[in-house]
C-alpha cells in the first residue's frame, strides 16, 4: 500500500493539474443540480390549489386527461375521480393552475362541456374530438376549494354585455333555452331558462337581450312568439309570414319598439312583459281600464270560448272573461253568468258630460235599449260572440245577480227566435188531424177517377167529329182547286182577261162621259129642261 | 508477484497514444518518442468521474418525474413520464416492449449510477474487493451504456417521423434530461480507470 505508486512523480504532477482542471469539470455537476432544481422549481411555483367538484356523473371525465378550462384556456387538470360515500355522487380532484387561485370563490360555478347538437345551434363540438372537459365561471366572492358541479350550463356562460327581461307566458311551445330572441330579423338575444309560476297558471321566461339592443326595450315594447308559418286570408288574398329559418325549426321570440316611445322610456332590467301567441296579437292595442259586467243568457252557450270578442255593432269593445253554471237550489232554474270585460276607452265619446262615470253611460245606453245578444260568428265552427246592439223594444229582464258586477241585459238571438217560431209552426203541423184528412183525400181521389172516365167517352165523341171534320175539308180541298181553275182562266194573256180590260177601258170611257154629263148638269141644271144649248 | 502485477510500480509507464514504455525514474514529463503528456493513469480519473456521476444523479431526478413525451391528440395533450409509458404498454398487452423499455430506461441507467457510484467508493477508500469481478462489472457498464439511449432513440424518431395529421408527438423535458444522464454516465464510464481498482489491492 505505501510503496506500490512512486510518490515523487504521483505528487508533483497531480498537485499541477487539481488546480487546473478544478473548475471546469466541476462547473457540470453545478449546472445539472440549477438545471434540475430550475424545472423543479417552475414546476412546483405553477402548481396551483388543488380542488374539489363534486358532479352527479363523471360522464366523459378521465383522470389526468379531462381539463378545466375558461374561454378556452386550459387552467387544470382532472387528477381524480371518485365516487362519494353517499353512492349518488362523485367527486373530482382538479390539480389547478396557480394563476387559477384568485377566482375560485364560493359563487364560481363549474359544469362539464359535452357536444350538444340541437335544432337552434351546435356547441361543444371540439370536445367529440378532444373528450368532454370541465369549464368554470368565475366569480368574486369568499376563497373555496370544495364545489359542486352543475348538471346544465350556468344560463349565461360569460359576461356579456346586455340587459334580461323576464317574459310571461302561458305556453311554453317550442321555446326553450337558447331560443333565438329577434329584432327586426336581427338575432339580439335568447332565452336562458324558463320557469312555472309558482301558482302554476303561466310562465316565466328569463331573457337575455345583448347590448346595445337592450335600449330597444322599452315602456310599450311588444314580445310576440314568431315561430311557424302565419297564413292568412283576407279580402286583398292571401298573406304569409314567417320568422327565420332556425325560428320556423326551433321557435323564436320578436319584438318591435313603439314609436310612441322615447330614449326615457327605456325598462330597467327585469321588467316583465306579456308573450304574445303572434303577431297579430301584440298589434292590437291593449287597454288596461277595463269594465267588468256580467251578462245572463237564457240560450246555450256552446261556441262561446273565453276571449271571445264583444262587438258593438261590429266593431270590438271587449271579451268574454269567464262564464259558469249557475244552479238555484230552490227554483231549479240554470242561469249562465257570462262575464265580460269592456273596454271603455275603445269608444270615443263626443259632447262629453261633465261628471258622468263608464257605469252611468252604460246605464243611459241600457235605458235607450242597448242588449246584448249571442250571434254566430262561424257557421263553419259554431263560434259564438257577444254582439251589442240597440233594442229598443225589448224589455229588461234582470236574473238574481251573484257576481257582484253590473249586470246587462240581454236579449235572445234573432236565430233563435227564428227558430222558436219554427218550432211553433211544426207544433200545429203535429196537432193537424191527419187520419180523417187521409180519408176525404182518397175519397176525394175516387171521385176524380169517375171524373176520368167520363172525360174519356167525350174525347171519343170528339174522335167521330174530328173524322166528320175531315171530310169537310176534303170538301173544302175540292172548292179550293175549281177556284184555282177560275183564277188560271184569268191569267195575264187570255181572252178573259183581254175582255175584262176592254170592259174595264169602256166602262172608265162610261165613267168620264158620266162625269162630263154631271158636271154640264152641275153647270147648267136647266139643260135638263132646255136641252143642250150651242155654243 | 506484487511487485510484477504493476508496471508502475517496476518504474514503468505506458504512453497513452503510442504505447511506448517510459522508466519513470527518468521523470519525463513527455513521451520520448511521440512527444504526447505522459501519464501513469487517467489524470483525475476520479474527480471526473464522480462529478460527471453528481451531474447525472441531478439530473436523473427531473428525467424521472417529468414527462418524456406529449402525444397531442386533436389538441388534447396527453403527457407520459417514463415509468408511466412503461405502465401503459403494459397496460395495453405490450408486455415484450413494456420490459424492454423498463430495462432500457430504468434499469440499466440507474445500475449504471449505482454501479460507477460503486466503483469510485471501491477506487477512492481503496476496498479490498474482487478485482476481477468489479472490472467484469465496470465492462459491463461501458458496453450497455450506450443502449440507454434506446427511449431518446425512439422519441426523436417519433417526433420526427410521426404525422397522422392529428397525431402530434412533442419531446418533454425528461427527454433532455435522460439524454444528458445518459450521456453524462458514459462519459463518466470513460474516465473511470479500472486499473484504479486493481492499484488497490493488497493481495492479487
Amino acid at each position: 500500500m505505501n510503496d506500490f505508486i512512486d510518490p515523487s512523480y504521483e505528487a508533483g504532477d497531480a498537485a499541477i493539474n487539481k488546480k487546473r482542471e478544478f473548475p471546469l469539470i466541476w462547473l457540470l455537476p453545478i449546472c445539472a443540480l440549477l438545471v434540475s432544481g430550475w424545472l423543479i422549481y417552475k414546476t412546483l411555483s405553477e402548481k396551483g390549489p388543488e380542488i374539489t367538484i363534486t358532479f352527479s356523473s363523471a360522464d366523459g371525465l378521465e383522470i389526468d386527461k379531462t381539463k378545466i378550462k375558461y374561454l378556452d384556456v386550459e387552467i387544470g387538470k382532472v387528477s381524480d375521480i371518485v365516487i362519494n360515500d353517499d353512492l349518488k355522487t362523485i367527486q373530482v380532484t382538479a390539480q389547478m393552475h396557480k394563476e387559477s387561485d384568485g377566482y375560485l370563490t364560493d359563487n364560481t360555478q363549474f359544469w362539464v362541456v359535452k357536444p350538444q347538437i340541437g335544432l337552434s345551434g351546435v356547441s361543444g363540438l371540439g370536445t367529440l374530438m378532444s373528450g368532454a372537459y370541465i369549464a368554470i365561471k368565475p366569480e368574486k366572492g369568499k376563497r373555496e376549494r370544495h364545489f359542486a358541479g352543475l348538471d346544465q350550463p350556468p344560463v349565461l356562460e360569460t359576461n356579456a354585455q346586455g340587459r334580461k327581461f323576464i317574459l310571461e307566458t302561458t305556453n311554453i311551445g317550442s321555446m326553450g333555452p337558447g331560443t333565438p330572441i329577434n329584432f327586426h330579423g336581427i338575432a339580439v338575444g335568447e332565452v336562458l331558462e324558463y320557469e312555472l309560476a309558482k301558482n302554476a297558471d303561466n310562465i316565466k321566461l328569463t331573457i337575455f337581450v345583448n347590448a346595445p339592443y337592450d335600449q330597444f326595450i322599452r315602456t310599450n315594447t311588444r314580445f310576440w312568439i314568431d315561430s311557424g308559418i302565419d297564413l292568412s286570408a283576407g279580402a286583398d288574398g292571401f298573406k304569409l309570414r314567417t320568422g327565420p329559418l332556425a325560428a320556423l325549426l326551433a321557435g323564436g321570440i320578436a319584438f318591435r319598439t313603439s314609436s310612441d316611445d322615447k330614449t326615457t322610456d327605456i325598462v330597467p332590467e327585469n321588467t316583465s312583459f306579456q308573450l304574445f301567441d303572434g303577431y297579430d296579437q301584440s298589434t292590437q292595442v291593449i287597454y288596461h281600464r277595463t269594465v267588468k259586467v256580467v251578462m245572463y243568457f237564457g240560450d246555450s252557450v256552446r261556441g262561446l270560448t273565453i276571449g271571445a270578442p264583444v262587438l258593438l255593432r261590429g266593431i270590438p269593445v271587449g271579451k268574454v272573461t269567464d262564464f259558469n253554471l249557475e244552479i238555484d237550489a230552490k227554483t231549479a232554474d240554470i242561469e249562465i253568468p257570462v262575464m265580460v270585460e269592456v273596454e271603455p276607452d275603445r269608444i270615443v265619446v263626443v259632447n262629453k258630460q261633465a261628471n258622468t262615470t263608464v257605469k252611468e253611460n252604460i246605464v243611459h245606453l241600457i235605458a235607450k235599449g242597448l242588449r246584448a245578444q249571442l250571434q254566430t260568428g262561424s257557421l263553419l265552427t259554431g263560434q259564438l260572440f257577444i254582439a251589442l246592439d240597440l233594442f229598443p223594444q225589448s224589455k229588461v229582464v234582470t236574473h238574481n245577480n251573484t257576481t257582484g258586477y253590473q249586470e246587462f241585459p240581454t236579449t235572445p238571438n234573432s236565430m233563435n227566435q227564428i227558430v222558436n217560431s219554427a218550432q211553433a209552426i211544426m207544433d200545429k203541423i203535429s196537432k193537424l188531424p191527419l187520419e180523417t184528412m187521409t180519408v176525404e183525400i182518397n175519397k176525394t181521389l175516387e171521385s176524380l177517377q169517375g171524373t176520368s172516365k167520363a172525360a174519356t167517352k167525350t174525347l171519343d165523341i170528339a174522335t167521330g167529329t174530328l173524322s166528320s171534320a175531315d171530310k169537310t175539308m176534303q170538301s173544302a180541298d175540292k172548292a179550293m182547286s175549281s177556284a184555282q181553275q177560275v183564277l188560271t182562266t184569268l191569267e195575264p194573256g187570255s181572252t178573259t182577261q183581254y175582255e175584262l180590260n176592254q170592259l174595264l177601258k169602256e166602262l172608265t170611257q162610261t165613267a168620264s162621259s158620266v162625269k162630263q154629263l154631271t158636271d154640264y148638269l152641275e153647270e147648267h141644271p136647266d139643260s135638263l129642261i132646255r136641252g143642250k144649248k150651242e155654243k | 508477484m506484487q511487485a510484477k502485477a504493476n508496471a508502475l510500480r517496476q518504474g514503468f509507464i505506458r504512453c497513452h497514444d503510442c504505447g511506448y514504455l517510459v522508466k519513470t525514474v527518468d521523470h519525463l514529463l513527455s513521451c520520448p518518442r511521440c512527444n504526447s503528456h505522459l501519464h501513469a493513469r487517467h489524470p483525475h480519473s476520479l474527480q471526473r468521474t464522480t462529478a460527471l456521476l453528481l451531474s447525472s444523479f441531478f439530473l436523473y431526478i427531473p428525467a424521472n418525474i417529468f414527462p418524456i413525451m406529449t402525444v397531442n391528440q386533436f389538441g388534447a395533450g396527453d403527457a407520459h413520464t417514463i415509468a408511466g409509458g412503461i405502465v401503459e404498454l403494459i397496460d395495453n398487452g405490450m408486455i415484450p416492449i413494456g420490459m424492454l423499455v423498463l430495462v432500457a430506461s430504468i434499469l440499466v441507467p440507474s445500475s449504471k449510477l449505482i454501479g460507477i457510484g460503486l466503483l469510485l467508493l471501491c477506487a477512492h477508500f481503496r476496498w479490498q474487493i474482487n478485482a476481477r469481478r468489479w472490472t467484469v462489472m465496470y465492462r459491463v457498464i461501458a458496453f450497455v451504456g450506450r443502449w440507454s439511449m434506446l427511449d431518446i432513440f425512439m422519441i426523436s424518431i417519433l417526433v420526427d417521423l410521426v404525422d397522422f395529421g392529428g397525431i402530434q408527438i412533442i419531446a418533454g423535458p425528461a427527454a433532455t434530461a435522460f439524454a444528458a444522464v445518459v450521456i453524462l454516465t458514459m462519459f463518466a464510464a470513460e474516465n473511470f480507470d479500472p486499473r484504479l481498482l486493481w492499484d488497490n489491492q493488497k493481495n492479487l
